[in-house]
């Protein structure tokens, strides 16, 4: 019995995939990304989060039969919803076991893996064969500077994501837009090149950096230290990707009478 | 909506229209008491003298026409001898018949003069019933004094070269519309005098249902097209908000003008029309706090009429309220209603169903505080060293004994005479019988409220001192007794180690479902409710929420201090059908699945499942069409009803530090909308702390003091008294 570490599971998680999602968040994570607004993911350890609101222990462990008999109490409403479950993380392919014993427990349901790409790629392809879409961010292509904001190498990334173009698993590649740092023309054209060619590919999404990302960081006693200018507007330049061909999208602004965007 | 339509409802949110209002303030006493008035006749001189003293005002661009010019409705009887008249009864809050809702079907069909030939027809019918004549003489009193205001606004119109107006009000409110505006224009001023009869939360029952005939024989005839219909209908959507200043009610905003659409017609068949959606669009674009939209919804509803109303609630007005017609009409049924008659249900002012024209239903004599009946029955109980069975039972006779103690003082309820409302009612000018004698349905509608929150407290006492015996009974009465400061492990355990309904977990859920079904079961054996009714339980909580959790003057609600599921002393109770405040949840599905469970042909009298979506919800592609599909979930689950709102935390934090900034943002407060910034502190502080669903990952749901600078409010008796309280006439 595997016994897999979340640190939430969250239902009707509307930018998690298509239709009514239940998102299940996998606790640790191989990167650090410099933006990343969900740091309770870092570790697997369970970690203590104070806020004005009380403490409270974040991260709990559960074994994948109980994870998916909870997942599977709502399978016929996520079905109706043409939706389904998402596992995200942290780096859900970290506990990779665990998150391919919990998909296969489950009844007849759509699956979403939402991964940074970092991962052995065994453990790569066995998670992903078992999802019917997979979510791969992508966040810049120059390996100095990705060594330098997420802490890893982008090569076991870029490797992947060719491995997934093979599998014939639809994907969707996310590009966070971090103001001067991955919003530039120079990484989105990277991206767009490395991209374009590939099969399997749905459409790019570009998600504008959220300047509330590091709300979470003081109450686990870490500290945010962007390099960037939060305050600047990002470049969610559709064109480095539309002009090769690609659909690109940029997820979570509104237009006037907040209209959705296409 | 086009820029005559938007100044006009710029000009209404401002209030310009108010400045109208220098009508002279009448009086009625000295006539009434010099001509030895009776009850009746003095409510029938009411109506009288209040049409009378209104002043024409038709703005240029008008085309449905009236505002009261007349501030305030004066009292009926002096002081001392309204005192003498009502000392030894019960009177329903603040007194005059409200929150039902007239038949506008048929008193539009028949027109004000079919209704006065009707009570002139009984009259000679029952010439020898001083009673029936002398009702039937006020009822046509009325009549007369709203064909005479029509006839003044017509005059007044023709003098201002109005031909247009002058022509609608020389066929109606007299006799049937002959055309969309007309029935608008008859709908309006109708119910314009119902509130000016002293009358208050004047539902305006199935709108689509009856306009809809009026509106096809337009667009038919081609006398319409559908943009002029949709101004027309805007227009009319403004005009509800003219008045409702002058609306007494516990909040501003919180005045039942409720309208339903959708849902079966009395036949069965599906009674959705291009009306409405078209309603629903209109909403939209005026966007405004009135009327308050509610819809009737179905498992098989179309989707694209839950995407257009998934886009209302996207504009975050917190309507429309969904109902569920699969689980209310054999809710109704159970109850005795005809099968034909649960089939045209509406709302009452907040969620309460309703029969238009039929329906003298009272549906909130009051409010069982679920957590007051566990609270008191885990202290006698732990106190005692009972079994945990021995404190569901005691909670059991809690339930019973309020349940027992509301229906007996509403046992000798006084229903002031109300002639005009009458007129509007079924069957009244046809036997000779006001209203407030009662009509086809005359049951008692109770709140049961605050059941997550009680549900709760039972679940973490059994947890706690049952069967983990992680605290002892001596140390959890100790912890309660002291507002849980020091025994901050065991308020830990209580608030964090427990389940929470919401959860979709069964041994929480289930102590829910019992409350629910003991209430129901108390109800149901106390009988009949000396009206001819019987009791209907429900699941709303209003303003209990708030009123049970801090006191209140005048309640007679027992209030509770700190309790067992970890709450202190002082801090809200679960509104509505809601996890507790800080109870943790996973989401909506979870939320829906929890109160699935619940025996909705019991609970019968209405109380949504309540849930605020984050604003960002609807940032993504395709969220309208998933919130229209969480509303079908809703309805696949067989839950009862729908409070789906959206919220925006930032907007509100800064609501309330630059309200100057936010005079139009509208919030959902229980069963009505309001302007967020007119509410009183401890109801914004409620909305802030509210659950909030579907937030970005990044978004970290924020504590009401984090949002407001401070702990939430407690009681402010000189904030309440800014306000009408029901028992408190408004000032």
């Amino acid at each position: 019995m595997m016994i897999g570490t979340i640190f939430d599971i969250r239902e009707f998680a509307v930018h998690d995939g298509p239709g009514i999602r239940t998102t299940v968040f996998l606790k640790g994570c191989p990167l650090r990304c410099a933006w990343c607004h969900n740091p309770e993911g870092f570790v697997r350890a369970f970690q203590t989060l104070s806020t004005a609101a009380g403490s409270r222990t974040v991260g709990q462990n559960i074994s994948a039969e109980d994870l998916a008999r909870l997942l599977n109490r709502q399978a016929h409403i996520l079905r109706a919803g043409e939706g389904g479950v998402t596992f995200s993380g942290g780096e859900p392919l970290m506990q990779t076991p665990f998150v391919a014993e919990v998909i296969d427990r489950l009844e007849d349901t759509h699956v979403v893996l939402d991964t940074s790409g970092y991962a052995e790629q065994d453990d790569f392809r066995l998670v992903a064969r078992r999802c019917n879409l997979v979510y791969f961010d992508l966040k810049l292509i120059d390996p100095t500077d990705h060594r330098r904001f997420t802490g890893q190498e982008n090569g076991p990334i870029l490797k992947n994501l060719s491995s997934l173009a093979e599998m014939g698993i639809p994907y969707v590649v996310r590009v966070p837009l971090v103001p001067g740092v991955t919003d530039t023309d120079c990484n989105l054209t990277a991206i767009a090149e490395v991209v374009r060619d590939l099969p399997g590919l749905v459409e790019v999404n570009l998600l504008p950096y959220n300047r509330a990302a590091g709300g979470k960081y003081e109450g686990l006693g870490l500290s945010f230290q962007p390099s960037w200018d939060e305050t600047r507007a990002v470049n969610a330049n559709v064109t480095c990707f539309t002009d090769v061909g690609l659909k690109a999208t940029v997820v979570g602004w509104t237009t006037e009478e907040g209209q959705e965007n296409g | 909506m086009d820029s005559r339509l938007e100044s006009m409802r710029q000009s209404v949110r401002n209030g310009a229209h108010r400045s109208l209002r220098r009508g002279p303030e009448i009086g009625i006493l000295a006539e009434c008491e010099r001509e030895g008035l009776s009850w009746v006749r003095r409510s029938a001189r009411l109506t009288r003298r209040m049409c009378e003293a209104e002043q024409v005002v038709i703005a240029p661009d008008e085309r449905i026409v009236f505002v009261r010019t007349v501030q305030s409705v004066p009292p009926l009887y002096n002081p001392s001898d309204w005192i003498a008249l009502t000392s030894h009864r019960k009177l329903h809050e603040l007194g005059p018949i409200s929150n039902i809702c007239a038949d506008w079907e048929m008193v539009l069909d028949q027109g004000l003069l079919g209704r006065r030939a009707a009570a002139q027809a009984t009259r000679a019918r029952l010439a020898t019933d001083p009673a029936a004549v002398e009702f039937l003489d006020c009822a046509i009193e009325t009549i007369d004094a709203v064909l005479a205001l029509a006839d003044r606004y017509a005059r007044g119109a023709r003098e201002r070269l109005r031909q247009d107006v002058a022509d609608v009000l020389e066929q109606v409110p007299a006799r049937k519309p002959r055309s969309f505006r007309g029935a608008l224009q008859f709908l309006r001023l109708c119910h314009a005098v119902l509130w000016m009869s002293g009358h208050y939360h004047c539902g305006l029952g199935r709108f689509d249902q009856y306009m809809w005939p009026y509106l096809k024989a337009d667009l038919d005839s081609g006398r319409l097209d559908e943009p002029q219909a949709e101004a027309l209908l805007a227009e009319f959507f403004i005009s509800l908000n003219k008045d409702s200043d002058l609306y007494p009610g516990v909040q501003q905003g919180d005045n039942g003008q409720s309208l339903m659409l959708g849902g079966v017609r009395r036949d069965g068949s599906c009674g959705v029309n291009p009306l409405t959606y078209m309603a629903l669009r209109v909403a939209l674009e005026v966007s405004m706090i009135d009327p308050k939209i509610n819809l009737r919804v179905t498992p098989d509803t179309d989707l694209d009429l839950l995407e257009l109303a998934a886009k209302l609630t996207r504009r975050g007005l917190g309507f429309p309220q969904y109902s569920n017609d699969e689980v209310v009409i054999p809710g109704l049924v159970r109850h005795g209603y005809d099968l034909e008659d649960a089939r045209d249900y509406t709302v009452a002012a907040c969620w309460e169903y309703i029969i238009p024209g039929r329906g003298m239903d009272v549906v909130n004599i009051g409010a069982v505080s679920l957590p007051a009946a566990v609270h008191e029955g885990i202290v006698e109980g732990l106190r005692k060293a009972e079994s945990f069975e021995c404190i569901l039972a005691r909670t059991a006779g809690n339930i019973e004994a309020q349940v027992r103690s509301l229906a007996d003082a509403y046992r000798d309820l006084l229903l002031p005479p109300a002639p005009y409302y009458s007129v509007l009612m079924d069957g009244c000018l046809e036997t000779g019988r006001d209203c407030s004698h009662g009509l086809q349905y005359n049951n008692f509608g109770i709140h049961g409220a605050a059941s997550s929150s009680a549900a709760d407290a039972l679940a973490a006492v059994r947890q706690v001192v049952f069967e983990r015996r992680t605290a002892s009974a001596s140390d959890l009465l100790r912890a309660l007794d002291s507002n849980l400061r020091g025994y901050e492990a065991i308020e830990r355990e209580l608030k964090h180690g427990a389940p929470k309904v919401g959860n979709n977990d069964e041994s929480v859920d289930a102590l829910l479902v019992w409350l629910l079904d003991r209430f129901a079961g108390a109800c149901e054996s106390y009988g009949d409710n000396g009206r001819g009714g019987l009791l209907r339980p429900g699941s709303g909580s209003a303003m209990y929420y708030v009123w049970l959790a801090q006191g209140r003057r005048g309640m007679s609600e027992p209030v509770v201090g700190a309790t067992a599921d970890g709450r202190r002393r002082g801090e809200f109770f679960s509104a509505n059908l809601a996890p507790s405040p800080g109870a943790v949840v996973r989401g909506p599905i979870s939320v829906l699945q929890t109160f699935s469970k619940l025996d909705y042909a019991r609970i019968c009298n209405g109380g949504p499942i309540t849930m605020e979506l984050a604003e960002s919800v609807f940032r993504d592609p395709g969220s309208i069409r998933r919130v229209a599909m969480l509303i079908r979930t809703f309805a696949h689950l067989g839950c009862q009803q729908l409070q789906l709102n959206t919220l925006d935390i930032e907007t509100l934090r800064d609501a309330r530090r630059h309200p100057e900034r936010h005079r139009n943002l509208i919030v959902r407060v229980w069963g009505w909308s309001g302007y967020f910034c007119e509410l009183a502190p401890e109801y914004q502080d409620q909305i802030v702390s509210r659950h909030m669903y579907a937030l970005r990952a990044s978004a970290i749901p924020l504590t009401a003091k984090e949002v407001i600078g401070h702990e939430p409010c407690a009681r402010n008796d000189s904030i309440d008294d800014l306000h009408a309280v029901p028992g408190r006439p408004k000032r």
